[in-house]
């Protein structure tokens, strides 16, 4: 099975430096999650990945040759903004994707029946795409993804607009597809479904890549300076030990904090104090930080610096 | 490649061909064709009839009256030896439709007749009728004062047919020349509805796929060229199939024209036999089917492919930058213009077909399509000026598809920004 390789690649539109020579590999079997704040460059990253634009310089390599209309045919693409034909049958635009990916007519109506059968959705064959929930498009668009197997799928966002049962089934698929060897480009905003899922990381900031790796080496770099504290009681010390800059609070509710060690805290001063103001505690626990943490000071420090530099 | 754009040719045709709006266009299309017809042929044949009138007659000579007599008894003459003044209120009364006033000097020569009614007179078919009638009977009497024998008479009556013959190389062909210029028009009519109704429908397709988002999964898996020639094609395809069942069925009205003319005609006023055949009634009428060459329909089709084709590739591109019906008003106008143009010219052209204006019109490849079909169809044309115009056509079709699949590559994933001309230019430059 082949890695996808992005090798130096800058895009620029106009003035606007959109990429600035990202390097990141992918590989078969593994989940990489694609992230970065609205704006950072994923959308054309993607794009230039599924040679729909191509780099001003640098490379994009599927094996060992560079992307073109003969990767597009071993490729399924969900783009964020979700299209499909609105007065066209749901199973014959299915079809109609699956042949411009290089399947046969009667090849591409099986598999769409295949697919169909697998999100319990036959009896949409016939059916007008507007006439289905946005739920029930959001599945035939993954289907147009997945119909002609394709060595490498590219998901942004793949389930927003889903229930959680759906949602279940459709992890489920993408799993499966992992398993099968197939290399897949995750891109979302829900850091959790990111923990989940992903086994690397590449994290997009202004163009620039700014973490880039296996996600739990990540974290392991990242130290073991983040708290999670159930309790009952007044809250007030929490406030007090975010204005000392001694943490940073991240998650926060009646009973529950994700607390962010800062200047070299010991997690001690947290339990101390925890101890004295409340009532009762029921979790204490030092862990790695979460996605979201890493993302917010990885795109904060990055941001920073750039303010700095200009 | 190529098999990407026949896949996405396949489904444009399929998808548009099962549509209701094909299927009542292409058969409603005739009826809307007839019916127009029908209005003009009912509005020009009512105006070859009129009311029966009654007209008083102030005959100064005494003599002419008595010559005065319409055969179809459509003018009833009344003579009146009242003053003009209460034949002149008996008419504005209504009692009578008009009243002819002859000078007594009208049969020496320097007199005249006038004719007085509450509506003018006019250019009807009446007025027609009444000054040959009068000038018929005055020409008459004069001759008969200067003593002419009867054969004179016969020899001035006898018919004088003058008929219209168009040379060719290939020959000769008998028929009215307005026969070629009704040809050359519906075909020049036909090829302007290719490229504005089938170029908008290609603008529209690509602005609904723009629009859609769907155009991104199509790029993910086919070259953007790949996809513009494909919907150019499929919908071509699927005009051609309309133009195709149209022409069947002009040809198959052609044919039944004769029929239904005949039908329309009365032998009675052709001077023949009520029993006369249906040959012979076109004939005395003057009526032939004008038998079109065969190259006059190949190039009619070469010319109606590469018109679209041209103007096809044009509005694809404007389509692709814009995201709202009323955004693409302004960058439509100038490609719209000279298909406008070419309709203004069509009754020039037809006059003088081998005029300055006309050959200018038939080599401008944005005007080429409809000026050089319709010259070609009323006159003879050397070959290697129709080929010029047509390998003109070809070139600029080749430039407009490489032009405009480019600003279709950049415009197709351009969301949120109304593109100007300069725009446009800037991204046709891209590499």
């Amino acid at each position: 099975m082949p890695e996808l390789r992005v090798d130096g690649v800058t895009k620029r539109f106009d003035k606007v430096l959109a990429v600035d020579n990202a390097s990141f590999t992918a590989s078969p079997g593994r989940i990489l999650g694609l992230l970065g704040p609205n704006g950072a460059g994923k959308t054309t990253t993607i794009r230039m990945i599924a040679y729909i634009t191509v780099p001003d310089t640098g490379q994009v390599l599927f094996g060992d040759k560079q992307v073109g209309p003969w990767s597009q045919k071993q490729m399924g693409y969900l783009p964020e903004e979700r299209g499909l034909y609105r007065k066209m049958k749901v199973g014959e635009q299915l079809t109609y994707f699956g042949e411009l990916k290089g399947l046969s007519h009667s090849e591409a109506v099986k598999r769409v029946k295949h697919w169909l059968d697998r999100f319990d959705a036959s009896d949409w064959y016939g059916r007008k795409t507007n006439e289905l929930s946005k739920g029930m498009q959001q599945k035939v668009q993954f289907v147009t993804a997945v119909l002609h197997d394709p060595e490498l799928l590219i998901l942004d966002e793949p389930f927003v607009g889903l229930d959680p049962i759906n949602a279940e089934v459709l992890q489920g698929v993408i799993m499966e597809l992992k398993e099968a060897g197939r290399t897949i480009l995750f891109a979302s905003h829900r850091m959790e479904q990111v923990e989940q899922l992903c086994d690397d990381i590449c994290l997009i900031s202004q163009g620039k890549i700014v973490v880039n790796g296996e996600l739990r080496e990540i974290k392991k770099s990242f130290g073991r300076n983040t708290i999670l504290l159930d309790f009952e009681g007044p809250d007030g010390f929490l406030d007090d030990l975010e204005s000392r800059q001694l943490v940073r609070i991240n998650v926060r509710s009646k009973s529950h904090a994700e607390i962010r060690l800062l200047n070299d805290t010991r997690p001690r001063v947290v339990l101390d104090e925890a101890l004295r103001h409340t009532h009762e505690i029921s979790r204490f626990e030092l862990v790695e930080p979460s996605m979201r943490e890493i993302f917010v000071t990885a795109v904060t420090a990055q941001q920073g610096a750039e303010a700095i530099e200009v | 490649m190529t098999n990407n754009i026949f896949i996405v040719a396949k489904y444009e045709f399929l998808k548009r061909v099962k549509t209701k709006w094909f299927v009542i266009t292409t058969l409603l299309g005739p009826m809307a064709l007839i019916a127009f017809i029908a209005i003009i042929g009912y509005v020009s044949i009512s105006s070859l009839t009129s009311d029966d009138k009654t007209v008083a007659v102030l005959d100064a000579t005494g003599i002419l009256f008595d010559g005065l007599n319409d055969e179809d008894g459509q003018i009833t003459f009344v003579v009146s030896n009242m003053p003009e003044d209460s034949v002149r209120k008996a008419v504005i009364r209504g009692v009578f439709d008009g009243y002819l006033l002859l000078d007594d000097q009208i049969i020496s020569g320097s007199g005249e007749a006038t004719y007085f009614s509450k509506d003018g007179g006019g250019a009807s078919f009446f007025s027609r009728k009444l000054r040959n009638l009068v000038r018929s009977t005055v020409e008459e009497r004069r001759l008969l004062e200067q003593h002419v024998p009867p054969e004179v008479f016969e020899i001035l009556n006898a018919r004088v047919d003058v008929n219209m013959v168009k040379l060719s190389d290939t020959g000769e062909t008998t028929g009215g020349t307005e026969a070629f210029a009704v040809v050359g028009f519906i075909m020049g009519f036909l090829i302007y509805i290719a490229m504005l109704v089938y170029g908008s429908v290609v603008m529209q397709g690509v602005m609904q796929e723009k629009i859609n988002r769907v155009v991104e999964i199509i790029v993910s898996s086919v070259r953007p060229f790949d996809l513009l020639m494909g919907k150019v094609l499929g919908i071509g395809a699927m005009g051609l199939l309309q133009m195709t069942f149209w022409a069947i069925l002009i040809m198959a009205g052609v044919l039944l024209s004769g029929t239904v003319v005949a039908a329309f005609l009365d032998p009675a006023t052709l001077n023949l036999p009520a029993s006369a055949s249906q040959d012979e009634l076109l004939a005395a009428a003057d009526f032939t089917i004008p038998s079109i060459e065969p190259a006059v329909f190949i190039w009619f089709v070469a010319f109606f492919l590469l018109g679209y084709l041209l103007y096809a590739s044009l509005f694809s591109a404007i389509g692709s930058t814009v995201e709202q019906q009323q955004d693409a008003q302004s960058l439509m106008l100038p490609v719209m213009l000279p298909i406008i143009l070419s309709i203004v010219f069509l009754q020039p052209l037809i006059e003088a077909p081998n005029s300055t204006l006309a050959i200018v019109l038939s080599m401008i490849p944005f005007t080429s399509p409809i000026s050089m079909v319709v010259r070609f169809a009323i006159t003879d044309i050397p070959f290697w000026e129709v080929s010029l115009s047509f390998l003109i056509l070809v070139g600029s079709f080749i430039g407009s598809i490489w032009v405009a699949s480019r600003i279709y590559r950049v415009g197709i994933l351009m969301y949120g920004k109304k593109a100007s001309f300069a725009d446009l230019i800037r991204w046709a430059r891209l590499s």
